[in-house]
């Protein structure tokens, strides 16, 4: 009788094994995702001390006062921000219809044709729309610039996400009666959204790091007093800079993050 | 689309009460693929009666999964028509005609981002039934399908087993009652017990509800099983044979259908024999909360070594040998899910397996939403084929 | 345009040059450096979240911050802008070196210790080529940023093409602008796309037939 008990403990533990709660997030993740945050807090409290202990010339002083650096802050901010909402509103409409019956075949041109653009250098981008749109202000030339180098990563991931879904999933919501557009608002979506974000979260940091060099073309940005230290050769200037840059991007990085997970739907 | 009243004579399944289900008819119907010679599916041409379920069989490649396709224009048909209930399928949208046909897949095909709850609420909600309606029938049906649906409604597929995903595929394709259910390999994706039990299920179900279904499957015992009706399909889904399954095993149509049927028929008549057919036998049975020492007392006094427990709604949740009882004052209940049972429709095919499974020498019988019946012994099995071998 | 090349031509060719054999330089340094690092983090796997946390880091922080931040340090020229794009190449190799060296089949290995392959050897003949052609893919990425990374650097006084965009950006509103910074861009678009098809090429070469 040891092969039927056996059998009847196998079916006992297969019903009571403990298959995980559905959770976004567990513990462990928690304290993952909050590290950056706190390190963020430190290094920049950190900078704060030195900034009022350390003996600064003119110059120095003068470039690195806060209300330049905050309205720089600022600029960066919106700077990205903005670029990522175009590339967001541009290119997954356009995923979606490239993976639609009709435009199906052309998904790896343009695909392949996005990839080639990315070869070109994002400084030689910005500078080329700068002298070829003079009558555009630094601003609209740099968004212009960062939302043509978002697009890829946003548009290759809409692509590969959707494709992704299960076709099992897709047939079986048409097989119950969903309209096409319903089963892509209510089925498709939902289950390619992480890849898509994840995309999203990589658009993010490419455009926030390329943003830096909109102050070659007047768009300010933190880039400014970067650039105002590199060639004023003012050590302080430049570390100061580049290390507020740098934060900045690792919080927008980490905005991406957790918005990826706020948005990934529960159950997946 | 109304629902029938009809109730066909000769099939079992009709008997016990009026038809819910509707009558398809298929009408020369031909599938073809652009680029091939010959059709996928080639002037497919029956009706299936309302109410009945049958089976669609034939190796693979036959056709069997595109001709259940066209019936919700999943697949459009070259040629050749389609009706439910004497309406041609394609006077309204294909949209609208699958809301009114169940469509249950391999492992059930549940969306991952929702949950159980809402993946069955689909359709009604679809169809504008209100909130408060497909509360009640969400919870209904998870109860029909033996989940419990305060633990079950708010979770999540991933959180549930094969067999238990598989079970709310069904719940989702009977959610809108429809008339119709398509079913597509439901029980494939699954260990052979737990198919056992969600093959059960859907007799127990179909005995109150009387849909008309057509399920493929590549297993024939299965369809012989569960089937009033089987259809086995040859090549582009030319018919060899659709009778029911006692006319099939008794006198099959020609060297195809033999092969596919597999030889040792005789016992394939196993497999026509239902639970029902044979004498139950009574066993001591207690309720979950007696004194155990009562119960033992009463177990001893009928000569028996072991006591089904039964819940408050007369299920069985635990078959216990006395040593097992004496651990406890009271009588402790146990879990329903992980207890081997039989349906009272099941073959003695499935008789046999469960028996060896429990332990006992014998199997518990359950009937509609899983109530106690009585146990089928291995002596009873055993006598009624010798009697049966003797006719 | 045109007049405008042919005339530069001397000069074109060899910024390009020099442009390219940067990258080359620093791509094969920084590959040598991440297979490396990714070869301990296999060993020790305690080290693979922190590792990927870095180099996850790493290609946060803007190039011309760390440009920047290199300054004080090392002088302009070329020395900074090898460090500054070495830096940067090292990620996208380490990410899919890690990957694809902890994808090797276990039971692979297994087999290869069983017939008596050292652990060198093992390393050697197994795993890398098996991790090779993700590996390989790494350094395709690797390639196009440091492209980019290598102009910005340009504007430390690094080699290249870089310095014909910071040309045509200074010169704005005069006649060659446009062109200096076209013929800038386009030339790093043209070796990118060149130095991809060899390193698909080599991708052809080396994996074997059997892992393709």
């Amino acid at each position: 009788m040891t092969s039927a008990t056996q059998i009847e403990a196998e079916v006992e533990a297969e019903v009571e094994v403990a298959r995980p709660r559905a959770r976004r997030i567990n513990g462990e993740g928690i304290v993952e995702l909050l590290a950056l945050p706190v390190l963020v807090v430190i290094v920049f409290l950190g900078y704060l001390w030195w900034r009022d202990s350390a003996h600064l010339d003119a110059i120095e002083s003068s470039s690195l006062n806060w209300a330049a650096v905050r309205v720089q802050t600022w600029q960066h901010i919106r700077l990205t921000l903005v670029s990522a909402a175009i590339v967001v509103w541009v290119a997954v409409p356009l995923g979606i219809a490239l993976t639609r019956r009709g435009l199906r075949r052309a998904a790896p041109v343009v695909v392949a044709v996005a990839n080639a653009g990315q070869a070109a250098p994002s400084i030689g981008l910005i500078v080329l729309l700068f002298i070829w749109l003079p009558s555009w202000s630094g601003f609209w030339v740099s968004v212009l610039a960062l939302t043509l180098y978002g697009v890829l990563p946003v548009l290759r991931n809409t692509i590969t996400g959707l494709q992704g879904v299960d076709p099992d999933l897709v047939e079986a919501a048409r097989g119950i009666g969903m309209s096409a557009p319903s089963t892509l608002r209510r089925v498709e979506l939902p289950l390619a959204l992480p890849v898509i974000m994840s995309g999203v979260r990589t658009s993010l940091v490419l455009i926030v790091g390329t943003a830096t060099l909109a102050t070659f073309v007047g768009g300010g940005g933190l880039g400014e007093t970067l650039n105002t230290g590199i060639t004023l050769f003012r050590f302080s200037v430049m570390v100061s800079a580049a290390l507020l840059v740098a934060l900045l991007a690792l919080v927008v990085e980490w905005f991406g993050r957790v918005l990826e997970l706020v948005l990934r739907p529960r159950g997946i | 689309m109304t629902s029938t009243n009809t109730v066909a004579d000769e099939t079992p399944a009709t008997a016990a009460g009026s038809v819910s289900g509707a009558e398809i008819r298929l009408d020369g119907v031909t599938k073809r693929y652009p680029g091939q010679r010959e059709p996928a599916v080639g002037e497919l041409s029956l009706t299936i009666p309302a109410g009945e379920i049958v089976m669609f069989v034939g190796p693979s490649g036959c056709g069997k999964t595109t001709s259940l396709k066209m019936i919700n224009r999943l697949i459009e048909p070259t040629s050749g028509s389609i009706t439910i209930d004497g309406e041609d399928i394609r006077k309204q949208s294909a949209d609208d005609l699958r809301r009114q046909i169940g469509y249950v897949i391999q492992g059930g095909s549940l969306f991952p981002h929702m949950t159980v709850g809402r993946n069955i609420a689909l359709v009604p909600r679809l169809l504008g039934w209100d909130r408060a309606e497909t509360r009640q029938r969400v919870d209904d049906l998870l109860d029909l399908v033996g989940l419990d649906p305060d633990a079950y409604r708010d979770r999540y597929p991933r959180e549930l087993s094969g067999g238990q995903q598989q079970r709310v595929g069904v719940a989702r394709g009977l959610a809108a009652d429809p008339p119709v259910i398509l079913m597509d390999e439901p029980f494939g994706a699954v260990d052979p017990i737990t198919r056992q039990r969600l093959q059960d299920e859907l007799l127990a179900i179909q005995r109150e509800l009387h849909k008309t279904i057509v399920c493929v499957t590549h297993d024939i015992d299965e369809a012989i099983k569960l089937g009033d009706r089987i259809l086995i399909l040859k090549e582009h889904a030319e018919i060899a044979q659709y009778d029911t399954p006692d006319a099939i095993l008794a006198a099959p149509a020609d060297e195809f259908v033999e092969d596919f049927v597999g030889s040792g028929a005789a016992l394939k008549q196993l497999s026509l024999s239902r639970v029902t057919d044979v004498e139950l036998s009574r066993r001591t049975t207690a309720r979950v909360g007696e004194l155990t020492s009562e119960v033992i007392l009463r177990a001893q006094e009928n000569g028996d070594n072991a006591v089904v427990i039964l819940d408050e709604r007369n299920r069985a949740v635990a078959w216990r040998f006395l040593r097992q009882l004496r651990r406890h004052e009271k009588v402790v209940g146990g879990d329903r899910e992980s207890l081997v049972t039989v349906d009272q429709r099941a073959t003695l095919n499935d008789a046999l397996d469960t028996m060896l499974v429990s332990g006992h020498g014998g199997a518990i019988v359950c009937g509609d939403r899983d109530r106690y019946l009585g146990v089928i012994d291995f002596h009873a099995v055993t006598d009624f084929i010798e009697q049966v071998g003797e006719a | 345009m045109w007049d405008f090349v042919r005339d530069r031509r001397a000069e074109i060719f060899y910024d390009a040059w020099q442009h390219t054999y940067l990258v080359v330089l620093a791509v094969v340094a920084a590959t040598v450096v991440a297979v490396a690092i990714a070869v301990i983090v296999t060993r020790i796997p305690r080290l693979a979240a922190p590792a990927n946390a870095l180099s996850a880091i790493g290609l946060t922080i803007p190039a011309l911050a760390l440009v920047g931040l290199l300054l004080p340090v090392l002088a302009l020229g070329s020395t900074l802008a090898f460090v500054a794009v070495a830096f940067y190449a090292v990620m996208p190799v380490l990410r899919n070196a890690v990957v694809g060296l902890q994808g090797v089949d276990a039971t692979l290995l297994e087999s290869a210790r069983g017939m008596g392959m050292g652990e060198l050897a093992t390393l050697a003949r197994i795993r890398i080529p098996l991790a090779w052609p993700v590996i390989l893919a790494g350094v395709r990425t690797s390639t196009q940023m440091s492209m980019g990374i290598a102009a910005i650097a340009s504007y430390a006084l690094g080699p290249g093409l870089g310095g014909f965009i910071f040309t045509g950006l200074a010169q704005n509103g005069g006649k060659n602008a446009m062109n200096y910074a076209l013929v800038g861009t386009i030339g790093i678009v043209v070796m990118a796309l060149i130095l991809d098809g060899l390193l698909l090429a080599l991708g052809r070469a080396t994996i074997s037939k059997g892992v393709r």
